[in-house]
């Protein structure tokens, strides 16, 4: 089956915050009636808080592309490797909590982000990434891994470079492997691999990003996940500047 | 019921009193504004970027605070044979509100008038917490990380306020209820010794190495500060501490004097190796000994200097001076008049020191030595008046809209 086919025809019984529930954000910038009387795609964002703040560009721009959205990034943490110790704490309520966006939200495309904290050995990392693979294909769904921006690599950071350095590549191999249902994304297209330059347009503390660098990876990854998933991604006019913008976590990051 | 007081240990007033129950008695020590003006001077160098461990500042106010509380408190309890609560909490709320709510009407006209509009949002949404003094419990529902976004919030140092708040709220009825009766103060002291090997044994649980804030922050966690104080103000270790020589006592405190300052230099931030497991209990338990044997030796040469004019006075003004320094760290603009780094920082603290003395002379002092205006009748009034006017000011500032522009379409469009 096609993944176009897969995902066309979808119902509508995402609950929590999800796009086209209206439940937040984007509200304001509501896709045309006829994109939301039929969902396109249902997509399930996971990641660290870099991803959180990606997620209410993505879900204004999933949103006006006709798309179903729900984000489940995590504010701290949200890794699903079960690597050392810590991450393996993390990646506990992770895994918890995918199990019930899956059985919420029936997504069909489960888009997860490497996160700061995906922290163990590459066989480690592997092993998770393939265990979140199967989970997806269990569910009815195909998985996109989108690598982490470039970020400001810190005292708290250093210890796990090692970690950080191999995650994107494990997952390009994952997805190699992965018998065309897994993909994988290198978002060193949008953002470069340097932090401190200005085309990785991070916020302040060197980690997250701003509105606009936000608005420029929704832009991206709708563009790539519509090329793969058959659903035309909404012009940025159309939400790249709604109520998003305010969501509270810019603030937090003192975004402007 | 009138409690009786320990059998052997608490002092008389019929009969002379042991060193330490004697200095503690005369309820004020210029020694112990001198540490309160150690700790702030921590805080205000640990705010500005300069000092890594200066939050344990914050750590040694707690323990002067659960200090001088529960000496009031056994202190009530042994003379009058009883402690009203609602005088206490009369009297806390005089020392603490009137000075709190003008810095937080204040912090928010100016956050409308010179701020971004990110940072009047935050200070609008979180003010009520202020209020209510929840703003600890507020922030770790929010999920606002104290290390990584402090910076953005212009109430952020407040959560230290509401935990000493939630303190002076919980524990007078304890010592109420344990100071009753025969040993009542050997009662109290091994409740708070309990108590801090619990609030320990909480933190230890609870520490979560991506993000410390829940064991920062929460009252529960940080409980072993106020409680160690507690303990220290306790008739056992007033007595334990009357024992010992006084030129040792006084090498004692030079040395944990010593200690604690080195321990802000070294600190790093939340990383800090051991610092949620057994390392600030530790640095409470070294302040609480240092203020229980300095609290004996007042006169002593460590007394002397911590107690000497520049730290004592910036103790008197602590309170206003902690709770106006932030603000004015987060509105000044990152260079003033040309300068930055610790030119700066003079600046924002001399802007501090001013709000803070004009405080203490309009605010805090009229209110808490009962100005005709902040007694009786007027006094009601006044109060009245303010929680109106802070009211006010909180709903009639526009609620901004931060975000609003922030993403430029054409350049998303550009190839």
């Amino acid at each position: 089956m096609s993944a176009g086919a897969l995902l066309t025809g979808c119902g509508t019984d995402g609950t929590g915050d999800t796009g086209a529930s209206g439940a937040s954000g984007a509200g304001t910038d509501s896709p045309s009636p006829s994109r939301e009387q039929e969902s396109a795609a249902k997509v399930l964002w996971m990641g660290d808080s870099i991803a959180g703040v990606e997620g209410p560009a993505l879900e204004a721009a999933l949103t006006a592309s006709g798309v179903e959205f729900m984000n489940a990034s995590s504010d701290g943490g949200g890794t699903v490797v079960e690597g050392d110790e810590m991450s393996s704490r993390l990646a506990e309520s992770t895994w918890e909590d995918l199990e019930e966006n899956i059985a919420s939200f029936r997504p069909d495309v489960i888009a997860y982000q490497i996160t700061t904290y995906d922290w163990g050995t590459p066989e480690q990392q592997r092993s998770s990434y393939e265990k979140l693979a199967g989970t997806a294909r269990d569910a009815g769904a195909e998985l996109v891994l989108v690598s982490a921006p470039p970020f400001r690599i810190d005292d708290f950071y250093r210890p796990y470079e090692s970690a950080i350095e191999s995650a994107p590549e494990v997952a390009g191999e994952v997805a190699e492997a992965g018998g065309g249902r897994v993909h994988f994304l290198d978002s060193a297209q949008l953002w470069g691999t340097e932090s401190d330059a200005e085309r990785a347009q991070r916020a302040p503390d060197g980690i997250h990003s701003c509105q606009q660098g936000s608005a420029a990876f929704a832009a991206w990854l709708s563009e790539e996940l519509g090329e793969r998933y058959d659903f035309a991604p909404a012009a940025p006019e159309e939400w790249a500047d709604g109520s998003w913008t305010g969501d509270e976590r810019f603030a937090q990051l003192g975004c402007s | 019921m009138p409690f009786s007081r320990s059998p052997s240990r608490a002092p008389s007033p019929s009969r002379p009193a042991p060193a330490a129950g004697r200095a503690a008695a005369r309820g004020h020590l210029a020694p112990l504004d001198g540490l309160r003006g150690c700790a702030v001077a921590a805080v205000l160098l640990f705010h500005a970027g300069h000092v890594e461990g200066g939050f344990l500042g914050v750590d040694l106010f707690f323990v002067l605070s659960g200090f001088l509380i529960t000496g009031l408190l056994l202190r009530e309890a042994a003379g009058r044979g009883r402690i009203d609560l609602a005088a206490f909490w009369a009297r806390r709320a005089r020392r603490l509100l009137p000075a709190l709510a003008v810095m937080g009407v204040g912090t928010l006209l100016l956050a409308w008038a010179f701020g971004p509009p990110a940072l009047l949002r935050l200070a609008l949404d979180d003010a009520p917490w202020v209020a209510v003094q929840g703003t600890n419990w507020h922030f770790i529902a929010e999920q606002a990380g104290y290390w990584d976004a402090s910076d953005t919030r212009l109430f952020a140092h407040l959560w230290s306020i509401a935990v000493e708040w939630q303190f002076y709220l919980v524990w007078p009825l304890v010592v109420l209820a344990a100071a009753r009766g025969r040993g009542g103060e050997w009662r109290v002291a091994s409740l708070a010794a309990a108590g801090a090997l619990l609030s320990l044994a909480l933190m230890v649980g609870l520490a979560d190495p991506v993000d410390t804030t829940r064991v920062y922050e929460g009252t529960d966690t940080r409980a072993f500060s106020l409680l160690l104080g507690a303990l220290a103000a306790t008739a056992p270790i007033r007595d334990l501490c009357a024992r010992v020589p006084r030129p040792a006592a006084d090498v004692v405190v030079a040395l944990l004097g010593c200690g604690l300052v080195a321990s802000w230099v070294l600190t790093g931030g939340q990383s800090t190796p051991g610092l949620f497991r057994g390392g600030m209990f530790a640095h409470s338990l070294a302040a609480a000994v240092l203020i229980a044997l300095l609290a004996g030796v007042p006169d002593g040469r460590t007394g002397r200097l911590v107690g000497s004019a520049v730290p004592r006075r910036l103790g008197e003004l602590s309170y206003s001076l902690y709770l106006w320094h932030w603000p004015v760290y987060l509105l000044l603009p990152e260079v003033v008049f040309g300068i930055g780094g610790w030119g700066r920082t003079a600046v924002a603290i001399g802007l501090s020191l001013g709000a803070a003395v004009a405080a203490k002379r309009w605010v805090e002092d009229p209110v808490r030595f009962r100005a005709r205006w902040a007694t009786g009748r007027r006094g009601l009034l006044t109060l009245a008046a303010a929680a109106a006017v802070a009211a006010g000011v909180w709903a009639a500032i526009p609620q901004p809209h931060p975000g609003a522009g922030t993403v430029d379409v054409d350049r998303l469009m550009a190839p």
